[in-house]
């Protein structure tokens, strides 16, 4: 595994218009009523005029030590030699241990392949292409930053190194590889 | 490799089976596509979105002939190869079962929805008898012709000339008109922001991270995170860009001319604007700054709730940025009558420190023939314009033509409301048709039911569009548009700061029976028997006709989709200008500070930048200066109704869109909690908001997001048409709350009222 894809979302940048959510469907199919990846803008929380929004990518961790590869009685949820934690649809039972296990809420019953699914970073179609996954393609305003972490030119490790970052639920030791850059107004 | 299952994919576009089985009962709509799988790589196709009227560079990817995924083409370097959710949706479009693929008839009353599918043919025949009998028996003028812009305007306006109506109308007047206007009189043109550029960025309202206008939302982006520019932003909701802003003020709604006059104020009165340029420049400055004497910060306070230290601090800071800063002159809403006032003053405010064609200022961009003429050779090529000689004058007046105050605007799209009053009150002649492209004037203008009447006792309508919109429900015939993924158009210019044109190409064979609308109207031409204004064969002849036979240039613009030409430039940019002599050694020469400032000129009768104009004091006696007028706009025991825009939908058109519509639907009132605890309203409560045209039942989103006295929600739901599936019903329909009022000079109208609020 030299590899260490990671996503960093800038919710300075972001503008919750969910230009990645209609890429994401578009390229991955997903069908109405489950989604792959969101962007939730919560609030406005704080005491007029100091009010900010939140703008919270719901989308897979693609944690390091993924509990759902963990619960998976069938080995369906894997982690791949490039260190993304994907679905074999056809070794998945439905059995939805994985769906329970996931701290962020984020893996699905996918109705049309009635397997569980969820954000591969575009594993298969687009990064097998040698493209950046589509949410990243079309951010408007560039608030997301795919790359290889462990490529210390890569402009994700860069990133890493000079920006505030922070995870979600770091405390439960699943090692998300989803960084977010807190917003000045709002802190994390 | 990608794997896509047809089926699948028209799932995941949203059409549900609930909606399909609806659909089926619409005749004339896109039947379900037949199960095939989609292998393989596909290639993309660049071409121009059409989700908004932006009209974004696009990299179409196209499968097996199936369209599956939009992104921005690359090739435009300042959209950033970039697309918004709506762009990323129009394969959704493409493919949406209720998409009209058949012309169809009424059969049953105006607005009934009952429909008969025809064949082209038939809807010619149909038009062409109408219109001519209108023609024979009132005049052509009695036909009033309106279009989305675009290629679509230029059609139907060309079908409505040679027929021999004046009576063209863009949506300006209940859009972007007010800016457009208020540049006319200023500067005598339209002009653009360098946002980007910009170290200090003066907003009012307008929403560039919810209204997506991709290199102007990117470059003001780019300005406040990566250059470190100040933004602040007056509106009376906390909106996206009010979240960004790094200071926020929840202004009073319709008084940010009071602001803007009071920033111009301090610049004057402080001695902190650009003498020199105002000298050199600007006509009609000593009138202004007698007006704006009086105009202080603490005055403005008392109308705007915004504190007069906050104002003069802020035009302190926006002056020590001079001229690298800006004072957004906005974009849609209308907020007062005084519009036309409002415009004028925030450009005031540019004009004062001299930021005009400076880098972060504003600037008038630079169209091929005139950047060749400064570079000394032929850097673009100069599109031809095809057209046809001899074309009839029409021998009426135009129905806007009433007041003298709106010249300006008859050239810039038209006041569209009187089309009502020439419908319903014979003012100034009596209008028996409506032709309509791509336009739905029940949702943009104001007061739905006097729109509905007019559509009642017009002798004929008919609408061309994609679907059976709240507008084209009222139609005699509805022509089934292609989708812009199926159509093939002129090649447009989208120069900036330098030359660029680009061109919208088909993507994807033509489903169903649909055609382009050049194809539509030429067709309805000819049946009509006007055959003779239409020399050209199809899009192609007309292409080759722009680019003058030059094959190779058609062809590089088709493949690149997007090619601009040569260095950018600003005419006051000393940098900028040398780098541009070295590149074109015959280019003017610069003058003594390094600048082309000489050749800075204005086409307003002065030749100036006209702060204060002779030519509108003649048109509006006592408009001549920017002026301070009372504005009332609800009664006391009533709520300001604001609206705006959303990320996921453009204003009248998308809400019936599959991926769209599953993303937003509906729009919650937005109540403050103390006006929703008054009134015992909580979160999700359902409400109803009454103003002096209508009532609309919806639901409140309480949050301390916006004023006390003011309730918001975002335009283009709440649509009345059964046909319009997915969007009928739901949420507030806003232009059946906002009365029917026309704002002086500009001919807007006018999207702030009073309501009472209630729970239901």
């Amino acid at each position: 595994m030299n590899k260490r894809y990671v996503m960093v979302h800038d919710e300075n940048k972001c503008i919750g218009c969910q230009a990645c959510n209609v890429a994401c469907r578009s390229e991955n199919g997903v069908p109405e009523g489950v989604t792959r990846l969101q962007v939730r803008v919560e609030g406005p929380f704080g005491e007029m005029p100091n009010l900010h929004f939140k703008y919270h990518r719901v989308s897979c961790q693609q944690c390091e030590d993924a509990p759902c590869v963990k619960v998976c009685p069938t080995g369906a949820a894997y982690v791949g030699e490039d260190g993304i934690i994907s679905i074999h649809t056809d070794k998945c039972v439905g059995c939805m241990y994985c769906v329970a296990a996931c701290p962020y809420k984020v893996r699905f019953m996918n109705p049309e392949t009635k397997a569980a699914d969820k954000c591969n970073f575009c594993k298969d179609s687009r990064l097998a292409r040698g493209e950046e996954p589509a949410c990243v393609t079309v951010c408007p305003t560039d608030a997301l930053v795919f790359g290889d972490a462990n490529d210390p030119r890569s402009e994700v490790a860069i990133m890493l190194n000079t920006k505030i970052t922070y995870q979600d639920k770091p405390h439960l030791g699943t090692k998300p590889r989803v960084y977010r850059v807190p917003t000045k107004r709002g802190g994390i | 490799m990608i794997e896509l299952n047809r089926r699948t994919f028209l799932k995941g576009a949203g059409a549900s089976s609930a909606t399909c089985a609806l659909a089926s009962l619409l005749p004339g709509s896109l039947a379900a596509l037949e199960n095939k799988q989609l292998k393989g790589i596909g290639k993309d196709i660049a071409s121009i979105c059409e989700m908004c009227s932006t009209r974004c560079p696009i990299s179409a990817r196209v499968i097996e002939g199936k369209n599956v995924f939009i992104s921005g083409n690359k090739a435009a370097k300042s959209f950033g190869g970039k697309v918004c959710a709506r762009g990323g949706a129009g394969h959704s479009l493409l493919y949406d079962p209720q998409r009209i693929v058949k012309p169809l008839k009424r059969v049953g009353e105006r607005g009934e929805g009952k429909w008969a599918e025809i064949s082209w043919d038939e809807a010619y025949q149909l038009i062409a008898v109408n219109l001519n009998k209108i023609k024979k028996e009132h005049g052509p003028e009695a036909v009033a012709f309106s279009s989305k812009s675009g290629s679509q305007e230029k059609h139907l306006f060309h079908l409505a000339t040679a027929f021999g109506s004046p009576n063209t109308f863009t949506h300006a007047s209940t859009c972007p008109g007010g800016y457009e206007i208020a540049a006319k009189a200023i500067f005598g043109t339209k002009v653009k922001r360098d946002l980007s550029n910009s170290k200090y960025i003066i907003n009012f309202g307008h929403n560039l991270y919810e209204g997506i206008n991709m290199s102007e939302t990117r470059g003001m982006m780019a300005a406040q995170m990566d250059k470190g520019a100040k933004l602040v932003v007056f509106e009376p909701r906390f909106s996206v860009v009010a979240d960004k802003a790094d200071e926020w003020y929840a202004i009073r709604p319709g008084t940010d001319v009071a602001v803007a006059l009071a920033l111009c104020h301090v610049l004057i009165e402080d001695n902190l604007y650009d003498k020199a340029f105002v000298t050199r420049y600007v006509e009609g400055f000593e009138a202004f700054a007698a007006e704006v004497k009086a105009y202080t910060p603490e005055w403005a306070e008392t109308i705007s709730d915004v504190p007069a230290k906050d104002i003069r601090r802020i035009a302190h800071e926006y002056a020590a940025k001079a001229p690298h800063a800006v004072v957004d002159f906005g974009h849609r809403a209308t907020f007062t009558t005084e519009e036309f006032e409002m415009r004028r003053a925030l450009y005031a405010a540019n004009v004062l420190i001299g930021n005009i064609e400076r880098k972060g200022g504003i600037y008038i961009g630079q169209k091929p023939g005139d950047y060749n003429k400064l570079a000394g050779e032929a850097v673009a090529p100069v599109l031809a314009k095809p057209g046809v000689k001899d074309m009839p004058k029409p021998a009426a007046k135009r129905i806007d033509q009433v007041e003298e105050q709106y010249a300006m605007m008859w050239t810039s799209g038209g006041v569209y409301q009187t089309i009502l009053d020439a419908t319903l009150s014979a003012v100034p002649y009596q209008l028996h048709g409506w032709v309509m492209s791509r336009t739905n004037p029940m949702q943009t203008m104001t007061d739905r039911a006097r729109v509905v009447e007019a559509l009642k006792k017009l002798d004929f309508i008919a609408v061309c569009d994609v679907y059976i919109s709240e507008t084209a429900a009222y139609a005699d015939v509805i022509l089934p548009e292609s989708t812009y993924l199926e159509r093939d158009e002129e090649i447009a210019d989208k120069s900036g700061k330098n030359p660029a044109y680009y061109v919208r190409q088909r993507v994807v064979e033509t489903l169903g029976d649909t055609k382009p609308s050049w194809q539509i109207f030429k067709d309805v031409g000819v049946a009509m028997g006007l055959g003779e204004f239409y020399p050209w064969e199809n899009m192609e002849t007309l292409q080759m006709l722009q680019v003058n036979r030059d094959t190779d240039l058609l062809r590089r613009i088709k493949n690149e989709g997007f090619v601009s030409f040569g260095k950018p430039i600003m005419l006051c940019e000393p940098k900028m200008v040398a780098e541009f002599i070295k590149a074109y050694p015959n280019a003017r020469p610069a003058d003594e500070d390094g600048t082309y400032a000489s050749a800075l000129t204005f086409k307003t009768p002065s030749g100036k930048i006209e702060l204060t104009s002779a030519k509108v004091e003649a048109m509006a006696p006592g408009r001549g200066v920017i002026k301070f007028r009372e504005v009332n706009l609800k009664k006391a025991d009533e709520l300001y109704f604001i609206q705006g825009k959303v990320a996921v939908h453009t204003n009248g058109a998308t809400h019936n869109v599959p991926m769209l519509a599953n993303l937003m639907s509906d729009n919650a009132v937005w109540v403050h909690p103390v006006t929703a605890g008054k009134l015992g309203i909580s979160n999700g409560d359902p409400i109803r908001l009454t103003s002096s045209v209508g009532t609309e039942e919806g639901h409140a989103l309480v949050t301390p997001g916006i004023r006390q006295d003011t309730v918001f929600a975002y335009m283009g739901f709440g649509s009345k048409n059964k046909e319009l599936v997915r969007a009928t019903g739901k949420g507030i329909h806003c232009g059946n709350l906002l009365p029917h009022v026309t704002a002086p000079v500009c001919g807007m109208t006018v999207h702030t009222t009073g309501v009472t609020l209630a729970k239901r």
